[in-house]
């Protein structure tokens, strides 16, 4: 029996922008961007586990500045993802559903993750 | 292959999909969802106070047995919740049934590993220094 593909919706193109859809979009991009960064914390763990040696190749990695822009994205794509869960959780609630609640908690989502990752920062990294 | 009707999908009798996995992935996924949450703030609290730190510094910290427990219970929570959301991801957008169970396992394999890995070195630092 010859198979096929099974038919697929039209998807992102066609689709006019939200800010809705993009944080839909930032909450899975956020999400697959900390499963890699589990990877950043199974590195720091393992090499201080080596001992100083290895673990001091891993500070100069993380305090290059690709490290450094990484680590903030990291922060980023935390604070994103878990605002971006706490909004799931009003939703599974069955609250927040209109109009004006979708919309005020999308522009939450991205204004709050950024402001709170450049508290972070300024606090315990800048200052 | 008879025609997957929207009947078929929507009564629970028909046991369309993978019915006991999915309402588990589901639970799993809020429930450890929730837990992150408190795991994401014990994370900075960690980090900022083991940045640059020596190995001694890390494990004297680790080694206290609440912050251990919590150490080993955020690696298993946020593997878990990273599991079942690339599952979601791979779901959604790998079509091809070889190549989707492929990464389905791969997906497993890679959660599964890193849990070990730094669970491992989580116990090193711990009981041994």
């Amino acid at each position: 029996m010859p198979t096929h593909s099974r038919p697929l919706s039209p998807h992102l193109s066609i689709y006019r922008f939200t800010i809705t859809m993009a944080m839909s979009i930032a909450h899975r991009v956020t999400g697959i961007g900390l499963y890699l960064g589990t990877l950043l914390l199974a590195l720091w763990f393992v090499s201080a586990a080596f001992g100083d040696g290895s673990l001091s190749v891993v500070h100069a990695i993380f305090g290059s500045w690709i490290g450094q822009i990484i680590l903030f994205l990291a922060t980023w794509a935390l604070f994103h993802h878990l605002l971006g869960g706490i909004r799931h959780f009003i939703w599974d609630s069955g609250n927040g559903f209109s109009r004006e609640a979708r919309f005020g908690l999308a522009w939450a989502n991205i204004v709050a993750s950024i402001l709170l990752t450049l508290i972070a920062w300024a606090i315990f990294v800048w200052f | 292959m008879s025609e997957i009707s929207e009947k078929i999908i929507a009564t629970p009798s028909t046991h369309y999909g993978a019915g006991k996995p999915s309402t588990w992935n589901f639970i799993v996924q809020r429930a450890t969802g929730a837990l992150n949450i408190a795991f994401a703030l014990f994370f900075i609290y960690l980090v900022v106070r083991l940045a640059r730190a020596d190995a001694g510094t890390m494990s004297d910290l680790l080694s206290n047995p609440i912050v251990a427990i919590v150490t080993a219970l955020m690696i298993i929570s946020a593997t878990m919740h990273m599991r079942i959301g690339m599952r979601e991801v791979i779901e959604d957008y790998v079509h091809d049934e070889k190549l989707n169970r492929f990464c389905l396992m791969l997906n497993w394999l890679v959660a599964i590993a890193i849990a070990v890995v730094t669970l491992a070195a989580l116990a090193k630092l711990v009981f041994w220094g």
